[in-house]
């Protein structure tokens, strides 16, 4: 093959892998837009939660040999439960506080700072700093487009599925009553309230499905990717920048600004280190900030 | 150390009762090198006054501007790399090395903050994790810039030279302590008298509402970007003090997050926007922190993050303004940060 | 030659046309009062001539001097002092040293600063709430400081968004006895507001925007019985406090 050939070919790889996880860490991040959009506040805990998102299918599988697609239906719930638990007993009181005073509304960051720092040291303490991860059978197998596209199964359906899961949330938000209800708190909820909205349940029930994304997502990825305490950090990071990029309060924006950090990073792979290639997603998210604070598609800040 | 415990028995003279515990404090701090002769526990001092002196200078601009700034480790980075490399590659004795790492980052700090600063709440401490990660990972990542060895991830060493003072390296611990110690109180010195100078004033104003502050004719640009050179050229210095104590210095840890998240959680848990706050964060988290490690550490690694972790949620929920409110309305004060006997005629 | 004069300024924001070239001029002297229904652009104008955010276009002249998209720290070096809506004291300053925040910069010394931040508290009646921590003020005692504030910058043009908003007909009524008097120090005023009682009884001039555009202005009798203007308010009711 030429080199030109082979350049081309490469970049469509990266180009492909960038789409896959791009979506993914876009559906990653439907959740943390969902709670900030609906509570403003920055859940510095999101990455943390996605790492308990997998490691529950992780250990299902390594004791029980539980199929990881099969305990989505054991982690959603879990993590729904502790998401809902978090806000309830943590954050609500100070919501409560910060309508009565003048108070620092980052109070909500560094308490969410706080309660990942706990999660992730509690599981380090636990687990230990290793990298884990499954093997399913099929893991090795991959799908062919012509002869130069390769895509990995366990991607491929995490990919699908992620775009599933984006779907059936926008269904949700927009076509059922609690939807509908969580749409309105996040537009304004002094109205909701006045409506007969508990908001405080709304909150509640926000941050658990919020949470709950995240026990999906877990489970899509473990089949590929390795889970230690120590990726909580950064995959909150990455999260609030694709939120950011995308646009708070838009789903589709979340996915967009997902695709583009993850196109962008793949690509870049190509030519710098893997880990260099993290800083363009930082480069874009302070240049969407300065210029386009509402981001690619959301609404305002 | 902090002995706002000891106090009069009878209410005291506002004036008077803090003037004599801080004068009780500063003479144990300055004699404990002479009580305290194993290594081991003059390291963990130096240790606490070094994050009292971090976590102070973060204070000035992030306890008085009412913004988070997530980033500072990247100043501790600047500082400490600056006057190391210069060390190293072309003698410059580390006293200096260290004004010129201040004025580095410094330039940087001002740079950065200047369309930063435009952002408000959440979106300024995200986008200073952003710079700071970006420098972090420019620097783990790059082995050689412009001819001189960074040495990316590995770090670097500061080559040992034995007793030269003015080399900035001292063969006992007991010199370390007394510069940090210097460092510590200069820091608070200047904490000290911005909140009483204008600066100070027009951040508070500033702080309550920025929209008022700006239509009453304060150029909040320039009091931010003030308190901002302040805290970075401090910040630096701290950094320069690390690499010369510690004899080393790598992006992960004094550029990471990790380093950033620690400086805030002391400033925040012991109060922000005071004098002694931060101080106080340092000095209870730094020991705790340093007696879990050594104590549990062996079989549960990470617990003193845990604490940490902990004492944050709980300062949020329940000492929002810090460990120091409660220790002010003993001491009679006034609960509000600003010091009502800061007499402003 | 007038003190304040604005000729053609636009914005909008987004698709939204929110003021269209809108020109008028402001006497010294006088005041002027800014009145429309919800939307017509009435605060944006006001935010436009206070420097806090620029006009897409036309230009705002302040004693002859071009004061276009200037910084609202500029703009209040000039002289020009604002108001806002939603009134915030500095919380963690007590009153008088809210006052002193616009001193400070104007008259150049702490002792300066706090003689005229006693003054002007007195001007406005809170002379005896010096001490006070901000935050605990009422609703209407914010109000008052927030005034107090801006005239220890000794404005001669003063800018008031909606200063009786929520306020009962006996604090509107005092409201307009010290509006009155700062115009007797020969303040020049423009006020924003959907009060019509206050508007009306004491503008000597009324302008009325509707959708971003002046559709009448003149004495508030005259434009009180304006067809135009009746058409735009169909619906509202008067004088509500």
């Amino acid at each position: 093959m030429s080199p030109f050939e082979i350049l081309l070919e490469n970049f469509l790889q990266a180009l492909t892998a960038g789409v896959l996880v791009g979506t993914i860490y876009g559906v990653m991040c439907v959740g943390l837009g969902l709670i900030f959009g609906v509570m403003r506040v920055i859940n510095f805990a999101h990455g943390s939660f996605l790492m308990i998102g997998l490691f529950i299918p992780y250990w299902l599988w390594l004791l029980f040999r539980i199929d990881p697609y099969l305990s989505m239906l054991v982690t959603a719930p879990a993590l729904f439960g502790l998401g809902y638990l978090i806000q309830a007993t943590l954050i609500a009181p100070l919501y409560r506080r910060e309508r009565a005073m003048v108070l620092e509304p980052l109070s909500v960051l560094m308490l969410t700072a706080g309660v990942g720092l706990i999660i992730d040291n509690l599981t380090f303490m636990a687990f230990g700093p290793d990298f884990r991860g499954i093997t399913l059978d099929f893991a090795s197998k991959a799908l062919w487009i012509g002869d130069i596209l390769n895509i990995n199964y366990t991607r491929l359906i995490a990919f699908l599925s992620s775009i599933a899961i984006t779907v059936a949330l926008s269904l949700f938000l927009g076509r059922t009553d609690l939807g509908r209800a969580i749409r309105s708190t996040a537009q304004n909820r002094d109205a909701a309230s006045l409506c007969g909205i508990n908001v405080m349940r709304i909150y509640n029930v926000t941050f658990g499905l919020g949470c709950a994304v995240l026990g999906v997502v877990g489970c899509l990825m473990i089949p590929f990717y390795l889970v230690s305490p120590s990726i909580g950090l950064a995959f909150g990071v990455r999260s609030f920048i694709t939120v950011v990029l995308g646009g708070i309060g838009s789903i589709p924006g979340c996915i967009l600004g997902g695709l583009i950090l993850g196109v962008v990073e793949s690509v870049a792979a190509q030519f710098v280190t893997a880990t260099s290639a993290s800083i363009f997603s930082f480069v874009i998210f302070i240049l969407v900030l300065f210029f386009r604070p509402t981001g690619l598609m959301g609404m305002k800040v | 150390m902090g002995g706002d415990g000891t106090m009069a028995s009878q209410p005291a003279p506002r004036n008077q009762t803090p003037a004599i515990v801080g004068a009780i404090a500063l003479g144990i701090l300055l004699l404990l090198p002479l009580a305290v002769k194993d290594e081991y526990y003059l390291h963990v001092c130096i240790g606490m006054m070094y994050f009292a002196y971090m976590a102070s200078a973060w204070n000035i601009v992030c306890g008085y501007t009412g913004q988070l700034s997530l980033g500072h480790s990247a100043l501790c980075g600047i500082g400490g790399y600056i006057s190391t490399l210069l060390f190293i590659n072309a003698g410059v004795s580390p006293w200096i090395g260290m004004l010129i790492g201040g004025v580095g980052a410094t330039g940087v700090g001002v740079l950065v903050g200047w369309p930063c600063f435009r952002l408000r709440g959440p979106y300024f401490a995200l986008t200073t994790i952003a710079f700071a990660e970006i420098l972090r990972i420019w620097t783990e990542n790059t082995e050689e810039f412009l001819g001189i060895q960074l040495r990316g991830a590995q770090g670097i060493s500061v080559p040992l030279r034995g007793e030269r003072p003015w080399l900035f390296q001292f063969d006992g611990k007991a010199p370390y302590y007394y510069i940090i110690l210097g460092m510590l109180l200069a820091v608070m010195a200047v904490t000290w008298w911005m909140e009483r100078s204008r600066l100070g004033f027009y951040l508070k104003a500033i702080r309550g509402d920025q929209d008022a502050a700006e239509a009453l004719g304060i150029n909040s640009t320039r009091y931010l970007l003030s308190a901002m050179a302040l805290s970075s050229f401090l910040t630096a210095l701290g950094g320069s003090f690390y690499a010369q104590f510690f004899r080393y210095i790598n992006p992960e840890r004094n550029m990471g997050l990790d380093l950033s998240i620690e400086l805030a959680l002391m400033g925040i848990v012991g109060g922000q926007g005071t004098v002694l706050g931060p101080v106080l964060g340092a000095f209870l988290l730094t020991p705790a922190g340093e007696i879990t490690r050594a104590t549990l550490g062996g079989k549960f690694p990470g617990l003193h993050l845990v604490i940490y972790g902990l004492v944050l949620v709980l300062a949020m929920l329940f000492l929002p303004r810090g460990l120091i409110q409660p220790i002010r309305r003993l001491l009679g004060r006034r609960a509000a940060p600003a010091e009502g006997e800061a007499d402003l005629a | 030659m007038p003190l304040l004069e604005v000729k053609d300024i636009g914005k909008s924001f987004g698709g939204l046309q929110a003021v269209r070239r809108l020109s008028f001029a402001v006497e010294s002297g006088e005041i002027l009062g800014i009145i429309g229904p919800n939307g017509a652009g009435k605060t944006t104008a006001f935010n436009m001539i206070a420097g806090y955010f620029p006009p897409d276009t036309g230009a705002i002249r302040f004693k002859g001097e071009d004061i276009t998209g200037l910084k609202p720290w500029d703009i209040s070096q000039r002289k020009v002092a604002r108001t806002f809506q939603l009134s915030k004291p500095f919380g963690d300053l007590t009153v008088l040293e809210n006052a002193m925040v616009g001193g400070f910069h104007h008259q150049g010394s702490r002792r300066a600063a706090r003689r005229k931040a006693e003054e002007v508290l007195g001007f406005v009646g809170m002379g005896a709430q010096a001490a006070v921590e901000a935050h605990t003020l009422t609703a209407t005692d914010r109000k008052r400081l927030e005034l107090a504030r801006c005239l220890a910058t000794d404005p001669e043009l003063l800018l008031l968004d909606e200063v009786v908003a929520g306020a009962t007909p006996a604090e509107a009524v005092a409201m307009m006895e010290i509006i009155r008097k700062i115009r007797d120090r020969g303040v020049t005023i423009i006020m924003v507001e959907h009060v019509m009682r206050v508007v009306m009884g004491l503008s000597h001039r009324v302008l009325v925007l509707h959708h971003g555009e002046t559709i009448a202005v003149g004495e508030p009798q005259a434009v009180s019985k304006d067809p135009l203007v009746l058409k735009a308010y169909l619906g509202e009711r008067y004088g509500k406090a």
